[in-house]
């Protein structure tokens, strides 16, 4: 048996030996190189390290570096006063000195929300804020001589157990309600350790904020997982799920928002209850362990909350064990360190699959669109839909109503053109056109014109023009023929002295207005002024345009047309249309 | 937060998935009987507490996951545990064959703690693969006491949970005679907490 083992246990003359070959012994202690050997190697890398440092930084590293730098700077900056007070000597530290109060906002609203929280004696108060201002400056100054953060942590649970008997035993706090004193006592856990925050969250001597990134990243790479890989029933397309699991991860993700640790714990509890919520939606029966820790990590999987671990060891360090480990807080939080511990420990064989394939999801080699990022895509799809759909419809009712307003108007149009036909109609059959018999010669004329001039003119001309007509026709009824020739030579100076003179007016004054012959105005003037002087045309000056004393007072055309008809009798027609070409 | 209870005792139950210990426990839980009250909070979380020998003791039961594969990261859930109750299904075989392992796991994570082997689903005889001479035997090799219980029909539940209790409690009464110490509740609490934080974490 010895000589088996010997092998194992027997040094090799050439391992003791320097590593460097120079014949000296060497040391484990050295790294396997003689005294000599060892310094000169030593020696070597100090100066490598120095000259490759800052290139050889990566970019988190370099990161890191900057944020321990910042955070020592700060401390310094802040703690001076506290360094300088203790570094007067750690031995008056058990000594119960009186502490400073501690300057920091977060402290300040802690203050105003105890005193308004609890009305209780001054001595009281003032033994509360003295034992958390001592409290504080220890996590302080400890954090400062870089003690480990497990040693800090120590000393925090114990003080909470002295606080803890003091609160229950020392006479001061006896009339208080015992409420009133656990109240209090968590009070005190959360006004020193939300002051203390920044040194004891993610301290500088810890690797926490490495541990956060490698779960982060691996978190991330594990975004394919699904509910089926975890063998839990939530499912991922139900619209109501989706809401609690939002739920959920907004809570787990509040973690880091919050300074004490029975903030933080609220927050798992909070998240804890949606889960269970979920699952209560998801199957019949009672929600058991069995599904819960699996939702419980699919919820972690896909919140991926940031600094998680750093936050699950804060409270595990600062928050007073007795919480952590009873009640429905420190169940919730078992819960959830064991899904983080269940996501750092993940391999093939946990999600049942076989090691090729968990490899490849790993390393992104096969990219697969897990249900939930689906179920995303189809909800956000699904929202689309709808929003189009909506819109669609609101469109649709726009169209409708112009179309509808349309059709009103044409309508209305239709009404309108009806109602002004009927009332041409009306109009005309008020105001018929009455013809005489063809055999009388002045009626031809009139009757010709007629359609020609309604349709060129409105509808008041043509009726005026009907209506002169009309006149007309039953003037000439009474008046011979030959006498109508007779009064159109007499002078139109003595204005009214016929009528037959004044039909034959209105006759060439329509043809007139409808031509806009340059001639009207004139002959208006004209008679304008002969009607109201009542002067003889020798008595005025002769106008430049002053007819002369044979002048009629018509206008050239309107002189010649009564003529024609009696010089040329059937042919009257003919000169008509001259009458109303040179008009125009 | 006023005393309500002279002692609060933290109790474990594990087994294999599926063996019926939510069942157990939402029967334990709610079933009221004189002079005891419950408290829901959550659904997978119950506090009873009992009134046993004149005191009153406060449980807090904790549901644990049993599929294996989360066997290796329950181990949190052992810490500050006063006692555990050991399930598994009298209907089935394997359920009773993995009670060696949850036992070896709890010595692993704990180091005095009070056990309870409990064969649930003990209703419908015909199905019953696990005779109680063969667990009977098994659990008195282990040192450990056997209940044969179903949560549908509500069979042995309070006992089992009454008698664990009992164990507990005689537990930190022997442990306060030797030790001598006054204040039983918070010194035990530490001190367990103590033991297995190394373990555990």
């Amino acid at each position: 048996m010895n000589s088996f083992k010997q092998p194992t246990l027997r040094i090799n003359q050439a391992d003791l030996m320097c590593k460097n070959g120079c014949g000296y012994f060497s040391n484990a202690d050295w790294d396997g190189y003689c005294s000599k050997c060892h310094r000169s190697a030593l020696e070597k890398e100090r100066q490598k390290k120095l000259s490759s440092k800052p290139q050889k930084m990566s970019g988190f590293t370099k990161f890191e570096e900057k944020k321990r730098q910042q955070t020592d700077k700060k401390n310094k900056l802040i703690k001076t006063p506290v360094f300088r007070k203790t570094a007067s000597g750690r031995d008056s530290f058990r000594s119960e000195r009186q502490p400073e109060a501690i300057h920091n906002p977060e402290a300040d609203r802690l203050t105003v929300e105890y005193l308004k929280t609890y009305v209780l004696p001054e001595q009281v108060n003032k033994d509360f804020f003295k034992k958390i201002s001592y409290l504080y400056s220890m996590i302080v100054t400890e954090m400062d001589n870089n003690k480990p953060i497990e040693e800090v942590a120590e000393l925090a649970q114990k003080y909470y157990i002295n606080y803890s008997t003091r609160l229950n035993g020392h006479p001061l706090y006896a009339d208080i309600d015992p409420n009133v004193r656990a109240e209090m006592l968590e009070f005190f856990e959360k006004f020193v350790m939300s002051s203390a925050y920044e040194y004891i969250f993610c301290p500088p001597t810890t690797n926490d904020e490495e541990k956060d990134l490698i779960i982060q990243n691996r978190i991330r790479k594990l975004s394919w997982v699904n509910a089926y890989h975890l063998d839990c029933c939530i499912s991922e397309t139900s619209m109501e799920v989706r809401e609690l699991v939002y739920t959920a991860i907004t809570d787990l993700i509040g973690l880091d928002s919050v300074k004490a640790p029975q903030e933080k714990l609220a927050c798992v509890v909070r998240c804890c209850q949606s889960v269970v919520e979920i699952l209560k939606s998801c199957q019949e029966g009672p929600v058991s362990a069995d599904e819960f820790l699996p939702a419980l990590i699919f919820v972690v999987l896909k919140a991926n909350p940031a600094r998680l671990k750093s936050n699950i060891l804060y409270i595990t360090r600062f928050c007073n064990d007795s919480r952590l480990m009873q009640g429905e807080p420190g169940y919730y939080f078992t819960n959830l360190c064991c899904a983080v511990s269940f996501i750092e420990n993940l391999t093939a064989e946990s999600l049942s699959m076989n090691s090729e394939q968990f490899t490849s999801y790993m390393s992104g080699d096969s990219n697969v669109i897990s249900t939930w990022e689906s179920a995303l895509f189809a909800c956000e799809g699904m929202h689309q839909l709808t929003q189009h759909l909506s819109l669609m419809k609101d469109l649709t009712e726009r169209t409708a109503t112009i179309k509808s307003r349309a059709e009103e108007l044409r309508e209305k149009m239709q009404s309108l053109k009806d109602e002004i036909k009927s009332k041409v109609a009306t109009v005309i059959e008020k105001n018929p056109l009455e013809l005489k018999p063809p055999n009388e010669l002045q009626l031809k004329t009139p009757e010709r014109t007629h359609p020609a001039l309604r349709e060129d003119e409105g509808e008041q001309a043509s009726n005026f023009y009907t209506y002169n007509l009309q006149n007309l026709s039953v003037k000439i009824d009474q008046k011979s023929k030959f006498k109508l020739d007779l009064v159109a030579d007499q002078k139109p100076v003595e204005g009214g002295s016929g009528n037959s003179l004044t039909l034959i007016n209105y006759d060439i004054d329509v043809s007139d207005l409808s031509n806009e012959s340059d001639l009207t105005p004139e002959k208006r003037d004209d008679r304008c002024l002969l009607d109201m002087k009542e002067e003889s045309p020798e008595a005025r000056l002769p106008p430049p345009l002053e007819p002369t004393a044979h002048y009629s007072g018509f206008a050239k055309q309107g002189y010649q047309i009564p003529s024609i008809p009696c010089n040329t009798g059937n042919k009257n027609s003919d000169t008509y249309k001259n009458t109303t070409n040179n008009g125009n | 937060m006023a005393r309500d209870y002279d002692h609060l005792f933290k109790l474990l139950i594990i087994g294999d998935s599926g063996v019926g210990k939510s069942s157990l426990l939402l029967r334990f839980a709610d079933n009221t009987f004189s002079g005891s009250y419950i408290t829901t909070i959550g659904v997978d979380f119950k506090i009873r507490t009992v009134n046993l020998d004149g005191k009153r003791v406060k449980l807090q039961i904790w549901d644990t996951a049993g599929q294996e594969r989360f066997r290796t990261i329950t181990s949190t859930y052992y810490r500050g545990t006063h006692g555990v109750i050991v399930v598994y299904d009298v209907t089935n075989g394997e359920s009773f064959a993995n009670v060696k392992r949850w036992l070896h796991e709890i010595d692993q994570n704990c180091d005095v703690v009070n056990r309870v082997l409990v064969g649930n689903k003990n209703d419908e005889p015909e199905r019953k693969v696990v005779l109680t001479e063969d667990a009977s035997r098994f659990a008195e090799t282990m040192g450990i006491q056997l209940f044969e219980t179903s949560a549908k029909d509500n069979i042995n539940v309070e006992e089992m949970f009454l008698s664990v209790t009992r164990l507990v409690l005689r537990s930190k009464q022997e442990m306060k005679e030797r030790q001598q110490v006054t204040n039983t509740d918070t010194v035990n609490l530490r001190k367990s907490n103590k033991q297995t934080r190394k373990k555990c974490c």
